[in-house]
Parts: structure tokens; C-alpha cells; sequence
């Protein structure tokens, strides 16, 4: 009974992204010009919105882990896998049918494109990741997520206010992995406000840089507005070492970083 | 919302935080795409401001704060003429106090609102370009409401000040932060709300929370990155610092403060400076001393309540004049101090004026501080009789609130004018066309009275309690033109609710002022005759401004009732109570049929 009244819901929420997507996408009429291996209901606009004329192939061997159905909304764990795909220099992220559909941008440098996050969800949605390889080929694989929804529209708040008085900090940790490999996990204290929950401003991070202890870029994150409240982060990579992290919100704040082995 | 990854960052060297670091504000987001001076607003613009017209680069329509525009396309033979050519909503939920003044610049004009947000409208239509709204924390705390009183521009910047005291600066074109400077901490009582200035390339900028014991400063930036490059206490004792150097400190340690008092001793920049081209001068007013009882603090107390000149390339003091000395009352001595010629002997003199809180219409030597003149510019001044003119100082009247020692209330007495003052943070404008000053005045008092107090950080430090009442059944506010050579009131027009909105006047030879009313209105600058008046939907209590585009003037002003009255005023409340909220922005021109252009067409 409620999981039929949830459903419903989404749908009727579904109607509505819809139309957005027309009236913000000029190219929305266009034919697909892949069938889509979920069966969105947004791949064209997606597809037109962000790999319009660019090459783009469904590839079995990335995969979205996420839990069958969202717990909470608000805090989705996500886990992007690639199978050792090469010369991977960007992944995207993205919930189709998010009233914010991207979710991240991510630039693996010196580091695998495997990446974990957690992220607000507003309905159902498929979540998919797209990795560009160095010859300009977009990789797509993904998933449907089941969800209540509303993680988009309501207020973060789940720290109550916990940034207030600790906006930016970082607790990190680095395990290292074999072959002069390690995995960071990162938490910075945020929240990651999308605009949408009524009477609060739009807030987040958007931009994190990983160096290596020379100063080199290890990796390079764009998080956008769906990224749940006090981001947690899993990297994988290619060095092992001090790591530096820089960030700064769209605001203006910046944070920094040592984490040290 | 989506941007640019390619942002460069321009970041400080990493520190070795082991696994904890704290979010700083300090540093350029976006390596600074330009030069001072290549682009966008320059230096020598911005000095030349209230001699061009087709733009608006600073609050107070010139460095010097005259609130003079030398248009004369809407004058007093035509100002009944003038209809909304648009008007923009501030939106949301918002809809508390809108004291801000627009600026005007290529086809932009960026106006501030409560809540610390900024939009950019586009001129012609007024159709919403970018807004920035700051994400405020919930715990600021404002004395007076939480509005704001404009931005400032340079280069491709337009900076404003916010309510958890930061400066933010945003790129003019995209609203995108280029850089975010914290001036204090917001739990001690820091807030900001003054329009910053702009001086060779230095963003100038004040602090407000004279409440909570904080400490009073003018501080200076670079305006492209935001960094500090001087800072000046306008409480006696404190260091200067000059590029991360000491530079004396203000005045003398325990000279004019007792014991420790200094340490937290108020003296708010709140309303930030004017600055004296010939001069090379910042005024800069500052607030009352901490905590208001004024029995637990002996002496005068500087540099509270005081005009505070600072040369602006040394950021040292080169004359201070305090209007009201050991001050009993919350005479914040903040008001604007505006540089104007006057001619006496044959001579022209260099001269400055000051409408204060406490009831005086000050006339000071701006190379100086020598006090020319002091006159009264309300009907009723209780704490003092005159002001000395050989000494500079007040005659006072033996109206101070009594000490109430260990008890819980000392003696309470009744002061004119009220804290909230002879005129408040609404500016004066000066018409050089005329030769007069046009003051915002209110005429009410108070009961004050006095209570034990021990300074605790963040929290309210007062030690006096309140009630203010009007003087008069008929008014409260009052508009008055002052001949700053006599000290004389020409004309004066009286408002039924206090005005707590900025005043303009122009070559045209009008004044503009809005009421609590709702009107924006237009009077005759000679004679105060009401010529015009528009009912924009809530009180006006914004700073208008003028500028000129396609070859016709415009008017702009800002709608939306709040500010220190509904929250502070007493028995005011029932003159205000029934005055509708509101949140936006109006533009005027003078009418012009379309109906010939459109049988063009």
C-alpha cells in the first residue's frame, strides 16, 4: 500500500522534470541516437544536455552500486566501478530524473576513476556514470535507484547546524593498497544547501584538488549541489604519500588539508 | 547551477593539519583575470563619479557623499511627470528592511537586499541578470535588522559587506565569487552592513556590533584579492597595522579609558567612511562606546562618537573631532561626514558636515577638524545647551542617566533626542546649487536609565534600559534644509512617522526622500514645497539615486518597510505598526507617450 502511494508519487514527479527538460533543451526533440540499456524516461535530454555530438557507447563493465532502495533521501551511498578501463580522464555522474541532475564531475589524474559519494535523491531515478576515455569516447553504465524521494527540495539539517561552527573541516584517512596504491577517504564538514529547499541559499562545494606531496595533481572533483550534506568521498590512487586537499564553495570559503599515511 | 571547472585556484601553501583543518576564507578563488585599472571601473572613475551621470559607481553618488547629481532632465517644472518605468521584486519570504542604494554601470544596475543578497538587473527592462543570496548562519546577530546598505565596484568586481562579517566579491558579469573575506567573528558580535569604499584601489570598510563590545575599526583591502593591507582601531589603546606590520597604536593606552574597558570598548565603523580627494582623508564616523552605561567607563572614551580622519595611504589617524564626549546616550557619532566649499571672508574654505545623532548640524575644517560651527537641527536638545566653539565640546545640561552603583536600577532621566537619534543611518545630501544640506531629522525622546553590567562575548552589552516617546502628536520626521554658513533651517517638510530613508537632490533642483509611508517623494530644494509623490507598497527607506541613460534621467529607489524603528522604537510602534512589509526595487523616468513612435512603427 505505501509502496504503491511512493510510486505514484514519483511518477507524477517524473511528468514534471519532463517538462523542464524541453523547455531548457532546445536539441529535445532529437531522435536518440542510442537506445538506453535503463529505459529512461529523460535519456534524450539527458544525452542532448551533456553529450551532445560527442561519441558514446553503453559499456557493461562500469557499474553504479547503489542499495536497491534509498533509506534516506538524503544520503544515498553510491559507489562508481570501472574494471580497469584505461585512460579514463573524466567521469560524470548523473540522476536523470534529479531536478539537479548532476551529481559530479571528476577528473582521475593520477587516480583510478573509481569513485564513492553519497547524494541527495528526489525520486526514482537511473544514476549513471559516464567516463571519458582519452580518445574522446564516452562510457556509460548505470542503474535504477528506488527512492521515496524528496532529498532535493528539504532542508539539509541532518547535522542541525553542525557547519555553523565547523564549516570546512576535514577528517581524512589514507589506507594504503598494493602496488604503491592507496585509498583516501575524505569528509569535510558542509551542507551542501541545493537552493531548492525553501528560504535557504544555494551552498555547496564545488571544487576539491588531491596533490601529492610535491604539489603535483593526484585528482581534480567537481561536486554540484546533490552531493549529500557533509561530503564523504572514497579515492583510489596512484601514489602513496602525504596528501594535500584544497577546496572552496561557491561562496567563496576555502579549506585545506595534510593527510598524512 | 554548473561551473566552470576550470577555475583556477590560487591557494595558500598547504599547512600541516594532520587530518583537521578549518575552513579559511582568504584567498583569490579565480586567478584575477585582469589588472587594476585595465578594465571595468577604474580609480579615476570612481573619483569622477558625481560628475558623470550615466553612471552610479559609488554609495553616496561621489567619494565625498553629496548625494548631488548634476542632471536636470527631471526638474521642478516637470517632476509631476515622473511614472514607474519598472520595478523588481526581491522575492522569497524575505521581506524585511531594503536600505540599500543602487549603482549603476554599463548596462547594469546591482542592488542589495536584506539577508545580505545582490542582484544585477539588467538597465533597460530591469529583468534579473544574476542574484547571490549568502548562505547567513542563524546564529548573527544584528542589532538593527538585517539589511544592508549597498556595494561598491572596481575592476570587474561589485563587493559587498554581509551579516556574519565578511566581504564578498563577485564578478559583475556572471555573480560568481571571486573572493570571500572574513572581517570578524560573527559570535562576538561582529556583523557588517555599510557600503564599502573604494579608494585607490583600497576597498574601505567598517565593522558594526557597537552592542556587544566589540572593537571599532576602518579597515583596508586590496579590492582585486581581498587583502588586508591596513587596519585602524577607532578604540584608544589598540594596535594599527600597516602590511602585517605594527603602526602605532590609536591614541594612548588608558589615556580616555579605564582599567581594562578599552579592551571592548564599541565605537562601531558601521556606517564606514567618506573620503576628501583634495584631502586624501577617510571620514570615518564611529558608534557609542561600551558598554552604555557610561558610570562604569570614566573619560571621553575615544575615538567613540567621533569623526575619525585616517590618510588613507598610511591608514594613521590625522585628526579625530568627538561629537559627543564619555557619551551617556548612544550618540553614535557614525554619521556621514561630507566634504563641501563654502565661501567665508572672500576665502573659500575647506570645509565638512556632519548631521550627528545627538541633535547637532556640525561644520568642521576637513583639512583639520577645526569646528567651524555646531547647530541645533531638532527642536528639542535636553543633554546639552550648546556647543562651546572654542573648546569644540558640548555645554551639558546635567541629563546624564544616574549610576546605579550595586542597586538594579540607577535614576532614570528624560533625553532628547532619542538613542535612535536626531537623525539615524540615513545620509544627508548636499546641493552645491543651493548651498544646502537636506537632513533626514526625528523628533523624539527617551527615558534612559542605567543597570549593572559585566561584558560577556557575543552577548548584549548595554547596562541601561529604555523607552523612547515622540515628541510631537502631529510628526516624527522631519525633513530640513540647513544653511551650513548660518546654521539656520530654511525650510523644513514633517512627516506623521519617523524617515529612516537616505535623501537626494540634484541639479534640477529637487530633493528626494522616501517616507515610511510608502511615498517616494520630491520636494523644491529651495523652497520645500512637495512637488511629487509615488506609492511604491511598503515604506521607503532606501537611498535614491539618479542616473541618465539613452538621454533620459532616471530615479531608482528601493521599497520595503524595516530598519531600527519597528524593533527599537517604543511608543513609535503604534505610528508603524500598520505599515506593510515589502522587498523591491522601483525606476522612474518622466513620461513620454508611445503612441507616436508606435504609428512609426
Amino acid at each position: 500500500m505505501f509502496r504503491s502511494r511512493t510510486r505514484f508519487r514519483a511518477y507524477s514527479l517524473a511528468a514534471s522534470c519532463l517538462l523542464l527538460g524541453v523547455s531548457s533543451s532546445a536539441l529535445a526533440g532529437d531522435a536518440p541516437s542510442t537506445i538506453d540499456p535503463l529505459n529512461s524516461p529523460s535519456w534524450q535530454y539527458v544525452q542532448a544536455r551533456y553529450f551532445d555530438g560527442q561519441k558514446l557507447i553503453f559499456d557493461d563493465r562500469i557499474k553504479v552500486l547503489a542499495p536497491t532502495a534509498a533509506e534516506d533521501p538524503l544520503d544515498v551511498p553510491i559507489m562508481v566501478t570501472s574494471d580497469g578501463i584505461a585512460d579514463v580522464e573524466e567521469v560524470v555522474v548523473i540522476a536523470d530524473l534529479n531536478p539537479i541532475q548532476k551529481i559530479l564531475a571528476y577528473q582521475p589524474k593520477r587516480a583510478s576513476p573509481d569513485i564513492s559519494f553519497r547524494f541527495k535523491v528526489e525520486q526514482s531515478t537511473p544514476v549513471r556514470a559516464a567516463m571519458r576515455t582519452k580518445d574522446g569516447v564516452w562510457h556509460l553504465g548505470g542503474t535504477w535507484l528506488s527512492a521515496a524521494g524528496g532529498g532535493c527540495t528539504t532542508p539539509s539539517g541532518g547535522s542541525s547546524g553542525l557547519w555553523q561552527g565547523h564549516l570546512g573541516e576535514v577528517n581524512a584517512r589514507i589506507w594504503p593498497r598494493e602496488d604503491k596504491n592507496q585509498r583516501l577517504r575524505l569528509r569535510v564538514i558542509h551542507p551542501m544547501d541545493t537552493g531548492l529547499a525553501k528560504g535557504v541559499p544555494v551552498f555547496y562545494i564545488d571544487q576539491i584538488t588531491l596533490r601529492d606531496d610535491s604539489g603535483a595533481e593526484l585528482a581534480t572533483l567537481q561536486p554540484f549541489e546533490p552531493i549529500s550534506e557533509n561530503p564523504v568521498l572514497s579515492f583510489d590512487l596512484k601514489n602513496v604519500g602525504p596528501v594535500h586537499v584544497e577546496g572552496h564553495d561557491i561562496q567563496g570559503n576555502t579549506f585545506t588539508a595534510t593527510i598524512q599515511p | 547551477m554548473e561551473t566552470n571547472p576550470q577555475s583556477t585556484v590560487g591557494f595558500l601553501s598547504p599547512r600541516k593539519f594532520n587530518l583537521r583543518a578549518r575552513m579559511g576564507v582568504c584567498g583569490a578563488l579565480v586567478a584575477a583575470t585582469f589588472t587594476a585599472g585595465a578594465a571595468g571601473v577604474t580609480d579615476a572613475m570612481i573619483v569622477n563619479d558625481q560628475n558623470t551621470p550615466e553612471d552610479v559607481l559609488t554609495v553616496g553618488m561621489g567619494q565625498g557623499g553629496q548625494r548631488f547629481s548634476t542632471l536636470n532632465k527631471i526638474n521642478t517644472d516637470n517632476v509631476v511627470d515622473l511614472v514607474p518605468a519598472w520595478s523588481f521584486s526581491f522575492g522569497g519570504e524575505k521581506q524585511r528592511g531594503q536600505e540599500t542604494q543602487p549603482l549603476v554601470y554599463k548596462g547594469k544596475i546591482f542592488v542589495t537586499g536584506s539577508y545580505s543578497r545582490i542582484w544585477a538587473l539588467d538597465e533597460k527592462t530591469g529583468a534579473r541578470i544574476w542574484s547571490y543570496e549568502h548562505r547567513l548562519p542563524d546564529g548573527i546577530v544584528p542589532c538593527c535588522d538585517v539589511i544592508n546598505r549597498g556595494a561598491a565596484l572596481y575592476g570587474d568586481l561589485v563587493i559587498f559587506a554581509t551579516l556574519d562579517a565578511h566581504l564578498v566579491a563577485l564578478n559583475q558579469d556572471t555573480g560568481k565569487v571571486v573572493w570571500n573575506e572574513k572581517i570578524d567573528d560573527y559570535k562576538a558580535g561582529y556583523s557588517a552592513s555599510a557600503a564599502p569604499l573604494i579608494v585607490k584601489g583600497l576597498v574601505i570598510s567598517g565593522v558594526s556590533g557597537g552592542e556587544f563590545g566589540v572593537v571599532g575599526r576602518v579597515e583596508a583591502r586590496d579590492a582585486n584579492t581581498g587583502k588586508m593591507v591596513w587596519v585602524r582601531p577607532t578604540v584608544e589603546g589598540h594596535m594599527g597595522y600597516l602590511n602585517g606590520k605594527e603602526n602605532g597604536i590609536s591614541g594612548k593606552v588608558n589615556a580616555t579609558w579605564p582599567g581594562e574597558l578599552w579592551k571592548t570598548g564599541g565605537a562601531a565603523t558601521w556606517l564606514g567612511c567618506t573620503f576628501g580627494a583634495d584631502t586624501n582623508l577617510l571620514y570615518c564616523g564611529t558608534g557609542n562606546p561600551s558598554p552604555w552605561n557610561a558610570n562604569v567607563r570614566p573619560g571621553d572614551n575615544l575615538y567613540s562618537s567621533s569623526t575619525v580622519a585616517i590618510d588613507v595611504d598610511n591608514g594613521k589617524i590625522a585628526w579625530s573631532y568627538q561629537s559627543t564626549p564619555h557619551d551617556h546616550w548612544d550618540f553614535d557619532g557614525v554619521n556621514e561626514f561630507i566634504p563641501f566649499d563654502f565661501k567665508k571672508d572672500g576665502k573659500m574654505i575647506k570645509a565638512g558636515a556632519k548631521a550627528d545623532r545627538n541633535g547637532f548640524f556640525y561644520v568642521l575644517d576637513r583639512t583639520n577638524g577645526k569646528l567651524f560651527n555646531a547647530s541645533p537641527f531638532v527642536t528639542k536638545q535636553t543633554w546639552a545647551s550648546h556647543v562651546d566653539l572654542k573648546t569644540g565640546r558640548p555645554v551639558e545640561t546635567d541629563n546624564r542617566p544616574g549610576d546605579p552603583g550595586t542597586a538594579e536600577k540607577g535614576k532614570s532621566v528624560f533625553a532628547a533626542p532619542s538613542f535612535l537619534g536626531g537623525k539615524n543611518w540615513m545620509p544627508m545630501a548636499y546641493n552645491p546649487g543651493t548651498g544646502l544640506f537636506y537632513v533626514p531629522a526625528n523628533e523624539w525622546g527617551m527615558d534612559i536609565w542605567n543597570e549593572p553590567i559585566a561584558y560577556k562575548r557575543g552577548a548584549a552589552y548595554l547596562g541601561a534600559g529604555f523607552t523612547i516617546h515622540p515628541l510631537y502628536d502631529d510628526y516624527i520626521g522631519a525633513l530640513r534644509a540647513m544653511d551650513p554658513t548660518t546654521g539656520k533651517i530654511v525650510w523644513e517638510y514633517k512627516n506623521p512617522a519617523p524617515v529612516w530613508g537616505g535623501v537626494m537632490t540634484t541639479a534640477g533642483n529637487l530633493v528626494f526622500m522616501g517616507t515610511p509611508e510608502g511615498f517616494l517623494k520630491a520636494f523644491d530644494a529651495k523652497t520645500g514645497k512637495e512637488l511629487w509623490k509615488f506609492q511604491t507598497g511598503s515604506g521607503v527607506i532606501g537611498q535614491p539615486a539618479t542616473w541618465e541613460m539613452d538621454g533620459e534621467q532616471y530615479v531608482g529607489v528601493a521599497s520595503g518597510w524595516g530598519g531600527a524603528v519597528p524593533l527599537w522604537g517604543g511608543e513609535v510602534a503604534k505610528k508603524v505598526k500598520d505599515i506593510s512589509q515589502g522587498g523591491s526595487f522601483w525606476v522612474f523616468k518622466l513620461h513620454k507617450s508611445g503612441a507616436v513612435k508606435a504609428a512609426q512603427n
